[in-house]
């Protein structure tokens, strides 16, 4: 890819150490399916992680597995080896097959686990490794009378073992700085597959890392224009998008269904998909300024969406696209069912998630939880007169306790709630007009619309994305120290027209992206050297 | 283009809500009917059906048995005699194929004197004309003199077709579940949604279900996709048609419509069939009367299909003998009336109604926008 010096060089930081993340479950969904194909059917999930530094993803450095999880992990793992090894995929997993199949065959073993330990662990086997992969498939045939059986056995141990489960950061001597340590080329090409496909290595990266490619600027370019041409740099970015957005969120989405019959299981799941294909058209697709999505009309509609948004579903049985007209308050993400109904209550909407979600997840910004003794008696009163949710908030401007975080919140909420705890539109609440007029940062706005701007328009749009990208990439929490190559990244992102292919792009082949220290010797040092690498 | 894949094309009606403003001129509304309910008035039922409920095959088949055969067929409950309660004809025909081939005790007609439905026939005292056979007039339940629906007469005392019957209560639940005979109701050129003496209504067959919520009950805003054959609506009978006090009333027309329940397809053809339709103030859902003259061998070819259950309790030689007799619409050259008075009752969701024409999608991927958009609502 192309892109226009913006002049400034990128300042140099000395990183943070490597480390040891365990995968999500999108990234343990994709790794198999692409060891194994599309077809490989993952039942079980696994344990959630816990959201660390506004992302999932980093909460994966401080996963821990319960003898629950360890349970579910099982289940998890035989379920996947005993597809593979089934007679319907053996052919064309295992690829090659005993004389006997009661017995065991050790080439074939080998050459299977040498196939498939490079997709899982994202680096060749180790002799070590593969040996004991082997022995302990010999000793599964031998006691279960049947290779591919045995095959399975070694495989689900493989699987559960933390070198598929976890992501772990190798480094080796820096070469160009003496003393120092780099990121190994496989654990530089897991880095950069996770970040850009949100999945394992392909062949083509593992061969890169094997050739120390990306040890080398040009390599390592060819490979990043290689990735951002790929389809597949549409998992990246719903993997990306749906954790900083809190897609998580959506598994315990419930609302009331007397008061919004209209919502079920397939409107939320078809609202969070909404999102995610309005993203990647404006951002991969159409490749517009990333504050695009807070302004755009654009958007795809499902049947189940459509009638929450109650106009016509151009395809019933499918998805298709869909302009909101001039004139409708639908403008931007923000406006979406993933939005405004993730962010409501159950029963009614909310100004105040809303604006707290419009901080935290869009601005990066962190509002303080509530106070533990809240009384919510007064908002809640339905025999209120006061109609309208904008009335009923203005009762937390008279509390000092409450106002501090209101006033951060509140006042951007209200641009939305013309869309009811679903995201329907209304015009009213309880007979009352509703006024979506509100303030951002001193920016104020009248409606929906005019809100739109206002947050396309705040710094913190953007430099929200450039900070929650680099610490997703790196997997870790952006620290002071990385401060100036986040600020050289936003002024890039800015000369780049705020493209996030070419935000993509920059990232990845920084200095910083790859940029470990040696101290703590990162997470592989933590283990014992056998584990770390060497050990099965 | 293949009409049926994903990206089938469409151009479509629009629903709108009721709100009667400048805005609404020229407007299109679409409705999808949710329930098609054979109108039985029922309130007192001493005064409705004071004989009681009309005798079933079953029953009939047992009255007609000695004792000890009675006793041979029951000894295993009713599960032991088969399919002998219709199959009971002089030379073992089935009698709901061959009516005729035994005699039942008369069908008990619903005696009240109120019922739903409309004058179809245009006399005040129910005496034959060029267009109907002699029969007698019901009150209006609204009060309205003259009303006929023999339909009521033949089927009130019957206990299917009553209130704790099942007979349109499966056929509402069976296309609600899989959206087969779906009619699709389109209110065409409407300037005002309270008064407009000039509409056109177009009634079509859906290939689309109506989507519910977790009660069963329908959901408005729904996109609806005629059926069509090689691009022509399967169904498409429009009639004229004018809105009174925020009442849609058509003028009498013959119309085809779509029917589905009970596993039966029907092409419902009425012959002088009004619509009077109440459209709730959000315009979401709509209520009202369908009544027209019914095709005599079309509602027999139903009733006898429904024989196998004997839940819905009738006769068939009873109701076919009742049938003829009680028929009142266009004689043929014999004398014999060849049509019934009827009404139902019908519910429907608003939704937009897609008509198979230029591609919608592509319409949208060139960034046209839907001719409903910014359309509001108020919450309650």
């Amino acid at each position: 890819m192309a892109l226009a010096s913006c002049g400034a060089d990128e300042p140099k930081i000395a990183g943070a150490a490597p480390t040891m993340r365990r995968l999500t479950e999108e990234q343990f969904r994709n790794s198999i399916a692409d060891a194994f194909g599309a077809d490989i059917k993952l039942g079980v999930k696994l344990e959630p992680l816990l959201r660390t530094g506004g992302l999932v993803a980093l909460g994966a450095q401080h996963a821990s597995v319960t003898p629950f999880g360890v349970e579910k992990l099982h289940q998890l793992a035989k379920s996947v080896a005993s597809q593979v090894v089934d007679p319907q995929h053996r052919r064309t997993l295992v690829a090659c097959g005993p004389t006997d199949p009661s017995a065991f065959d050790e080439a074939c073993a080998s050459q299977f686990f040498v196939r498939v330990g490079r997709s899982l662990y994202r680096r060749p086997l180790t002799e070590a490794e593969l040996k004991a992969r082997i022995e302990s498939a010999a000793a599964a045939t031998a006691t279960l009378g049947d290779f591919y059986r045995g095959l399975g056995s070694s495989l689900t141990a493989m699987l559960m073992g933390p070198k598929f489960l976890y992501l772990i950061e190798t480094t080796e001597p820096d070469p160009e700085r003496p003393g120092s340590v780099r990121l190994d080329a496989y654990a530089k090409a897991s880095r950069l597959s996770f970040f850009m496909w949100n999945a394992a290595p392909d062949n083509a990266l593992l061969d890169a890392a094997a050739r120390g490619d990306l040890d080398a600027s040009s390599g390592l370019a060819r490979q990043v224009d290689r990735m951002l041409a790929s389809v597949r740099l549409e998992d990246g970015l719903r993997g990306f998008f749906a954790d900083a957005f809190g897609f998580d969120q959506f598994e315990t989405l419930e609302k009331d269904a007397i008061i919004y019959p209209v919502f079920n299981l397939q409107v939320a799941e078809d609202a969070a998909e909404q999102l995610l294909l309005t993203l990647n058209d404006v951002l991969i697709v159409r490749g517009e300024d990333y504050r695009n999505i807070f302004t755009t009309r654009h958007s795809f509609i499902s049947a189940a969406l459509a009638r929450v948004y109650r106009v016509e579903a151009p395809n019933p049985t499918g998805w298709a696209p869909y302009e909101f007209p001039a004139g409708d308050p639908r403008v931007g993400i923000q406006s979406q069912v993933a939005f405004t109904a993730l962010h409501s209550h159950p029963g009614k909407s909310s100004p105040t998630l809303r604006g707290k979600a419009v901080r935290e997840l869009l601005l990066c910004q962190k509002i303080p939880e509530p106070p533990a003794d809240v009384d919510f008696s007064k908002f809640n009163d339905p025999q209120s007169p006061l109609k309208t949710a904008r009335l009923r908030l203005a009762m937390h401007t008279e509390q000092a306790a409450c106002a501090g975080c209101h006033k951060l919140t509140d006042p951007i909420g209200l641009g939305l709630e013309k869309f009811d705890g679903v995201g329907q539109l209304r015009i009213t609440e309880q007979g009352e007009p509703i006024d979506p007029s509100g303030d951002l940062d001193g920016a104020k706005f009248a409606d929906a619309a005019d809100f739109a701007k206002a947050l396309s328009t705040n710094p913190a749009s953007t430099s929200c994305v450039v900070n929650r990208l680099f610490g997703y990439g790196v997997g870790r929490v952006p620290s002071r120290q990385d401060q100036p190559v986040l600020d050289y990244l936003q002024q890039v992102f800015a000369s780049d027209g705020y493209r996030y292919r070419a935000l993509l792009q920059r990232v990845a082949t920084s200095k910083a992206f790859f940029a470990v220290t040696s101290e703590a010797a990162g997470v592989a040092a933590q283990l014992a050297p056998s584990e770390a690498k060497g050990a099965p | 283009m293949h009409l049926w894949g994903p990206a089938a094309a469409f151009v479509s009606a629009v629903v709108c809500s009721v709100t009667g403003s400048a805005a609404d001129r020229g407007r299109t509304l679409g409705f999808a009917v949710t329930n098609w309910d054979t109108a039985i008035y029922e309130s007192r039922f001493e005064d409705e059906c004071p004989e009681g409920l009309t005798p079933s095959n079953e029953e009939n088949w047992l009255r007609g048995l000695s004792q000890a055969d009675r006793a041979r067929f029951t000894s295993k409950g009713s599960g032991g005699y088969g399919n002998r309660p219709t199959r009971r004809g002089a030379n073992g025909e089935n009698v709901c194929h061959f009516p005729t081939s035994a005699v039942d005790p008369p069908l008990l007609e619903a005696e009240g004197k109120l019922s739903y439905g409309i004058n179809l026939d245009g006399t005040q005292d129910g005496k034959a004309t060029a267009k109907s056979c002699a029969h007698e007039k019901f009150q209006g339940v609204d009060g309205t003199p003259a009303v006929d629906n023999q339909m009521y007469r033949l089927l009130g005392c019957t206990y299917g077709w009553r209130h704790y019957g099942i007979v349109d209560i499966n056929a509402d639940g069976q296309r609600k579940a899989n959206g087969l005979g779906l009619i699709l109701i389109e209110v065409r050129n409407v300037d005002d949604l309270q008064n407009d003496d000039d509409v056109e209504v177009a009634f079509y067959r859906s290939i689309d279900r109506v989507a519910v919520d977790g009660s069963a009950s329908p959901l408005p805003y729904g996109t609806y996709r005629i059926d069509t054959v090689n691009g022509v609506p399967r169904y498409g009978s429009v009639v004229k048609g004018k809105i009174v006090k925020g009442e849609l009333i058509t003028q009498p027309a013959n119309v085809n419509l779509p029917f589905y329940g009970n596993y039966t397809f029907i092409e419902q053809r009425f012959r002088d069939l009004s619509l009077h339709l109440e459209i709730d103030p959000s315009g979401e859902h709509a209520k009202g009367t369908i009544a027209g003259y019914y095709d005599v061998e079309q509602l027999w070819d139903y009733i006898r299909g429904l024989s196998l259950t004997s839940t819905h309790q009738y006769s068939c030689p009873a109701v076919f003998t009742a049938l003829k007799k009680l028929a009142d619409g266009y004689p043929d050259a014999s004398g014999q009336c060849t049509h019934i008075s009827s009404a139902f009752l019908v519910k429907a969701v608003n939704g937009f109604i897609q008509h198979p024409t230029e591609s919608k999608i592509s319409e949208a991927s060139r960034g046209k926008t839907s001719s409903n958009g910014g359309r509001v609502s108020a919450e309650n």
